[in-house]
């Protein structure tokens, strides 16, 4: 399933937005909260250290190579610490490079379950080696790695071009675990003779500089503990030819990373952010460390596996006349150097190589794809049934209403208010009904309170995360105090799953999905609003696992809605802390957004951005968490939201109530217009492979009278979907709008499948007939593919779907079985298809499978050179052509 | 025999039903009689009258496709037989989700729907009944309050009335009472002042004056002043505390040893009224303790007191009395329904408890909310 790659590029002409918006942020968050990289003792003392000679020296005669596998030892010629090398040929042109301490005092963290399988390696072989290094080859056509002895360092070619060097700034540094020579244990362990090595190896040593926060460190308040002492790694990474990088999310800035020269690096370290900045590479609640350089020739990615905190810094020689060269440079505290190395050399090479390593988008239940309504929070089964019928009132489909922490007792997840929420599966009933579903809350933060069950089932499985000194650490949050269950242990996660059974979970039903919130994990009165780095999860401290928590989380709720079903149905969890594979899981969305013109731009850089490292399922709130919006920024914000993967409206407690029919009959029936657009739509964004056939401006700007939209490509044409207007690519084309314009483009080339009966519900259309829109080209040509399943369970992984290729060429539309071997069948038929860009036929003759030939009539509107052919009426299904003569 | 009527039935109406158009209200018949061609309701364009319901739309109004989801913006006419015929939108025809209660939208999809228009029709019917029921007793117990609530305005008209003469009476009272009290104050006034003129040798117009000046200085009564009486009764304007010298006593008495009534007219009296040399002596303090030993002005400043304690009473009278007036009149002001039926209202208190509030609701008055705590708090 390609389905992430499919919606990055489907999203991918969106960057003519991001690359538009102006550097404008106005917004204050308190940033004296979070640290900078001075206030961080390890990416401080990290980055005093300045580009120059390394001291890692490759000791050559060290290397062993296997058929697969290349070990090698570095040495610190500083202080003679021995690292150890691995370097892995991995398949589909990925290099992998890992780096630990060749003899660790303990153990450092290797980040788990991240990686869908061990990676299937490709053998490697020597090509030259002599004193000063070793050529290996890469395997396919004229890759090499060139291994450097003095000083260490890589460079990865291709042919005579370096395509990326590591280590080529000496930037390399790898803190060794070490004991504290200041205390007693240290001196009493250092009399013990079993200890003698450690003994020689730290005499022959250059004494260690003891820094300021090595071994403790402290920021407003709360002190970190460091019984490991200082434990960073860092390494710089060279990529010529390449002038611009993205990824690393989540920060609230430009889809196009900056130079950091001036100012701190990109911070990766999920963190509750209360009203954050736009325009700065402060972290926020997730993190991927992923970056994807990319240049007309070629584009490769560095996916840097560490769970830690980590800073990144970019800097670039752009503007002066060499060729261009962007240097970037990764630190994180903790845990070692496991990078992977993606070598493209397309965009779409780079995103299935990713892929292959942390698995792709999970396929969401078709609903999810619908439009969700929530709000913090509706309050009780009254206000849920009236904003229910209020859509039916006003003709706006949803699948999805919302219950925000109010809906629970007391803040205790998996119950309900015993008042507000008494019978909550006869509300569930109820929305089942209408063919609706919903979302309710669970966080991980759990009431402290020995009368509830969840509590003292945690605390006497011994599944809390423990505080430095062993006792259940116990944090601030929604409930007052709360503990938080350790989410890194399999046997919790297994717990935590079965704690969605319906007999567990009272008062659930199938259309009852959860929604992960608080999951970076918040914690009100911790160091940055989070947990403290010293906790304990079993051996581990949080530091080491700190950005894995959240998706941890996710991934254990979605395995309980999983299970629950008997591992028949599609799980939807909603998750704000991510991490390198949290796209298996479920949605994300860009947490605590404000009712801003500037929150509404940024909204499409951020979900860029994760598309680009794989988090396809992304979306902002729409209208803004804080603050109210004007009607004119929540009309443009359903308008944009869409054609954004997650479509969520929703809005603090503090905030006026905003359902869309609260603005007068015209605001009402421009947001019911959206809404729809996105419905017959449907069908497109379910499909699993799709490719870049849309392309969408929406309006962004306060009182916009019209929008400048590039269109792509010298040789290709789009038409508006709306008005079915002709434009070249390759211009910028500008758009006259009004207050319903939502500028959207299809390809000419392309086929896309829409079901233009907007009903209740996604599920309410499941039946429906589809319209096919044929966007013919220059070459008068167009494809395109339909696929249809159940639209909820697995049973597509047992070939219980339908897959068909759609080709329109020399005047014929067909539709071929692309999976013989796959059966559903479906009631949809084809109700009408629109050709646009086409010329005046004689008849048009459907011919079916059985051989049977049938005269279609027609419609040709000249002016705009559109056909449009009246049911046709063949079951989607099938196998058919219709012929244009 | 019963089967057979059934399937009579069901075939008769099966063949009623083909020839009828779905979707349609009677009203609408008139636009889909069957011909050739069917012109859409807006007017806009001619299509065969087979392609009307044949699940495609043709006409921009949606009215070629009135019985199927075919049309976007096209609405389905549920008769609903035995309860309230009503439009659903085409979008929730064939949906999967009964909306009609005749179950006539759900004709080709996968859900059952039972028709309860004949249920509906009779809880609806109920409802109705039990409604009217509850419109009766309301209108009777509103005629009974009406009935209450006149007597209770004529009552309160009445009382209205009554007070009004009272307060009227009073002001007459009153009127007089200001008079009198005025007339006693006056008196009284006069009095004093007459006292006071008597007392500082002001009065020389008045022979009895002069005479009781005589009387005043002749201490012993005996018809003449002596030396011992001048000194003792007469001193310096300037220098009161010294008594006068044999001398000076002397030739007050015009150098006579007596002086009789007639001369201390024509000698001393002159001096005294003229006041720029000596006058008499201030033996007993204040001319008001002088005052209170006149008997005159004794009952003059009890009548004044006398007057002015009725007029207080009076007044306070009327106050309440105005009062009542206007507080009555107040409440009647009040708009109490044209019948005054919620005139029972006022005065009434009604208490609801919601979670740890008790609210208190008070018509025409106040509404409160109290916690468990004790805290009060009005809400207007």
């Amino acid at each position: 399933m390609i389905y992430s790659t499919a919606v990055v590029q489907l999203m991918a002409p969106l960057l003519v937005v991001g690359l538009a918006l102006c550097l404008s942020g106005t917004w204050a968050v308190d940033k004296g909260n979070f640290k900078t990289c001075e206030q961080s003792a390890f990416c401080k003392r990290q980055r005093a250290l300045k580009p120059g000679e390394s001291p890692y020296r490759a000791l050559l005669e060290t290397m062993e190579l296997t058929n697969t596998r290349l070990t090698l030892q570095l040495i610190n010629d500083n202080n003679k610490v021995r690292l150890l090398l691995e370097l892995y040929r991995l398949q589909g042109n990925i290099t992998r490079v890992k780096i630990n301490e060749l003899k660790p005092l303990k153990p450092r963290y290797e980040v788990p379950d991240v990686l869908i399988r061990e990676p299937t390696t490709e053998p490697l072989s020597v090509l030259s080696q002599d004193e000063n290094g070793v050529v290996l080859s890469l395997g396919v056509e004229s890759q090499r790695v060139i291994i450097s002895a003095r000083p260490f360092r890589l460079d990865i070619m291709e042919g005579s071009d370096v395509l990326m060097s590591l280590n080529s700034r000496g930037l390399l540094a790898f803190e060794h675990l070490r004991m504290r020579k200041d205390t007693f244990s240290y001196k009493v362990t250092s009399t013990v003779a079993s200890v003698w090595d450690n003994i020689k190896r730290t005499t022959k040593e250059e004494e260690e500089k003891v820094e300021d926060g090595m071994w403790e460190e402290t920021f407003k308040s709360h002190t970190d503990s460091k019984p490991n002492g200082p434990s960073a790694v860092s390494l710089d990474f060279s990529l010529p030819g390449v002038e611009h990088v993205y990824g690393i999310p989540e920060h609230a800035d430009t889809l196009r990373l900056k130079t950091t020269d001036n100012g701190d690096p990109y911070r990766l370290y999920n963190l509750d952010v209360f009203q954050y900045e736009l325009y700065n590479p402060m972290a926020l609640y997730g993190s991927v460390p992923v970056m994807v350089a990319h240049s007309p020739q070629r584009t490769t990615g560095i996916f840097w596996l560490n769970a830690a905190e980590t800073w990144v810094d970019i800097s670039s020689n752009t503007g002066s006349s060499e060729t261009p060269q962007t240097d970037v440079r990764w630190i994180s505290e903790s845990g070692i150097i496991d990078v992977f190395i993606m070598l493209g050399p397309t965009p779409k090479d780079v995103f299935s190589q990713y892929a292959s390593l942390t698995g792709t988008q999970s396929f969401p239940p078709l609903a999810s794809l619908g439009y969700h309504q929530c709000r913090w929070n509706y309050n009780d089964q009254e206000d849920v049934k009236s904003v229910d019928a209020g859509f039916d009132e006003h003709d706006i489909p949803y699948d999805f209403i919302w219950l925000d922490i109010e809906h629970t007792d007391g803040k205790r997840y998996f119950t309900w208010d015993p008042h507000k929420f008494a019978t909550p599966k006869e509300m569930l009933q109820g929305l089942m009904d209408k063919k609706r579903k919903m979302v309710a809350i669970v966080d991980p933060h759990i009431k402290v309170d020995s009368n509830y069950k969840i509590h003292n089932e945690i605390r006497s499985l011994g599944f809390y995360v423990k505080n430095k000194d062993g006792g259940d650490y116990e944090g601030w949050c929604w409930p007052g105090s709360a503990s938080y269950p350790d989410f890194t242990r399999a046997d919790m996660r297994a717990w935590w799953a079965s704690m969605f059974a319906y007999d567990q979970y009272e008062g659930t039903m199938e259309n009852l999905h959860t929604w992960n919130d608080m999951n970076e994990p918040s914690v009100f009165n911790g160091p940055e609003v989070t947990m403290h780095k010293d906790a304990m999860h079993g051996s581990w401290e949080h530091r080491d696992i700190h950005n894995l928590y959240g998706l941890y989380v996710q991934m254990a709720t979605a395995e309980g809605l999983i299970q629950r079903s008997g591992g028949v149905e599609r799980p939807f969890v909603l998750t704000r802390a991510f991490f390198a594979g949290s796209q298996r899981i479920g949605a994300v969305w860009t947490g605590d957004n404000a009712a801003e013109w500037d929150h509404l731009k940024i909204s499409i850089p951020m979900c860029l951005s994760m598309g680009l490292v794989g988090i396809s399922f992304c979306g902002a709130d729409i209208g803004g968490f804080f603050k109210s919006p004007s009607t004119e920024l929540l009309v443009r914000w359903y308008q944009a939201g869409a054609y954004q993967p997650f479509y969520r409206a929703h809005a603090h407690l503090d905030t006026p109530r905003r359902e869309p029919w609260l603005f007068g009959p015209e605001n009402t029936a421009l947001i019911r217009e959206a809404v729809r657009q996105r419905y017959t739509f449907l069908p497109y964004w379910y499909q699993l492979f799709y490719r870049r056939d849309l392309l969408v401006h929406p309006v962004v700007e306060e009182g916009a009278r019209g929008v400048t939209a590039y269109l792509p490509g010298k040789d290709e044409v789009w038409f508006d979907v709306h008005t079915f207007q002709k434009h070249n690519g390759a211009q910028n084309l500008y758009i006259p709008v009004t207050m319903s314009s939502i500028p959207v483009f299809q390809r000419g080339g392309s086929i896309i499948p829409r079901k233009l009966r907007v009903r209740r519900s996604s599920t309410c259309m499941e039946h429906d007939p589809y319209t096919l829109y044929v966007a013919l080209n220059l070459q008068r040509t167009a494809d395109g593919e339909l696929y249809i399943d159940d639209g909820h369970t697995f049973n597509y992984e047992k070939k219980e779907f339908i897959y068909r290729k759609l080709t329109f060429a020399n005047k014929v539309l067909s539709s071929v079985n692309l999976a013989p071997d796959a059966k559903f069948t479906t009631d949809s038929w084809i109700e009408r298809i629109i050709v646009l860009g086409a010329s005046k036929p004689s008849k048009v003759t459907l011919k079916t499978a059985d051989g049977q030939e049938k005269q279609l009539e027609f419609d040709f509107n000249a002016s705009m050179s559109v056909l449009t052919v009246r049911k046709p009426g063949m079951n989607a299904g099938a196998d058919w052509t219709v012929t244009f003569q | 025999m019963r089967v057979y009527i059934i399937v009579a039935a069901v075939f008769w109406c099966g063949y009623v039903d083909s020839r009828k158009v779905r979707g349609i209200s009677s009203s609408y018949k008139r636009f889909y009689r069957e011909r050739k061609s069917f012109l859409c309701i807006d007017g806009s364009r001619m299509i065969p009258f087979e392609q009307v319901n044949d699940d495609y739309c043709d006409c921009e109004d949606g009215s070629d496709e009135p019985g199927t989801s075919a049309c976007p913006h096209g609405r389905f006419y549920c008769t609903n037989l035995g309860f309230r015929p009503h439009y659903i939108p085409s979008s929730r025809v064939n949906d999967g989700i009964c909306d009609c209660c005749d179950a006539s939208d759900e004709y080709n999809s996968h859900t059952r729907c039972q028709n309860t228009c004949w249920n509906l029709g009779q809880r609806e019917r109920a409802y109705v009944e039990g409604q009217m029921r509850t419109l009766d007793e309301g209108l009777r117990l509103k005629q009974q309050l009406i009935e209450e609530g006149v007597l209770l305005w004529r009552e309160k008209q009445a009382q209205l009335r009554e007070l009004q003469q009272v307060a009227e009476d009073l002001q007459v009272k009153l009127e007089e009472h200001r008079r009198k009290k005025h007339e006693a104050d006056r008196l009284k006034e006069q009095t004093l002042k007459a006292l006071e003129a008597g007392n500082s040798g002001l009065i020389r117009h008045q022979n009895s004056s002069v005479t009781s000046i005589f009387h005043l200085l002749d201490t012993n009564k005996d018809g003449s002043l002596t030396v011992d009486e001048i000194k003792a009764k007469v001193v310096l304007v300037h220098d009161e505390q010294r008594v006068l010298s044999e001398g000076e006593a002397l030739a007050l008495l015009d150098r006579g040893h007596r002086m009789d009534l007639s001369k201390f007219q024509s000698t001393l009296w002159d001096v005294l009224t003229r006041g720029d040399t000596v006058k008499i002596k201030d033996t007993q303090g204040a001319p008001g303790s002088l005052s209170s030993e006149d008997p005159h002005l004794k009952a003059a400043d009890k009548a004044a007191e006398w007057e002015a304690t009725n007029l207080k009473k009076v007044e306070e009278a009327y106050e309440t009395v105005n009062m009542e007036i206007s507080d009555l009149q107040k409440k009647l002001a009040i708009d109490y329904g044209t019948d005054w039926e919620f005139l029972f209202l006022n005065g009434q208190c009604y208490k609801l408890k919601v979670y740890e509030y008790t609210y208190t609701l008070c018509p025409f008055n106040q509404v409160t909310q109290k916690s468990t705590a004790g805290v009060e708090v009005s809400l207007g």
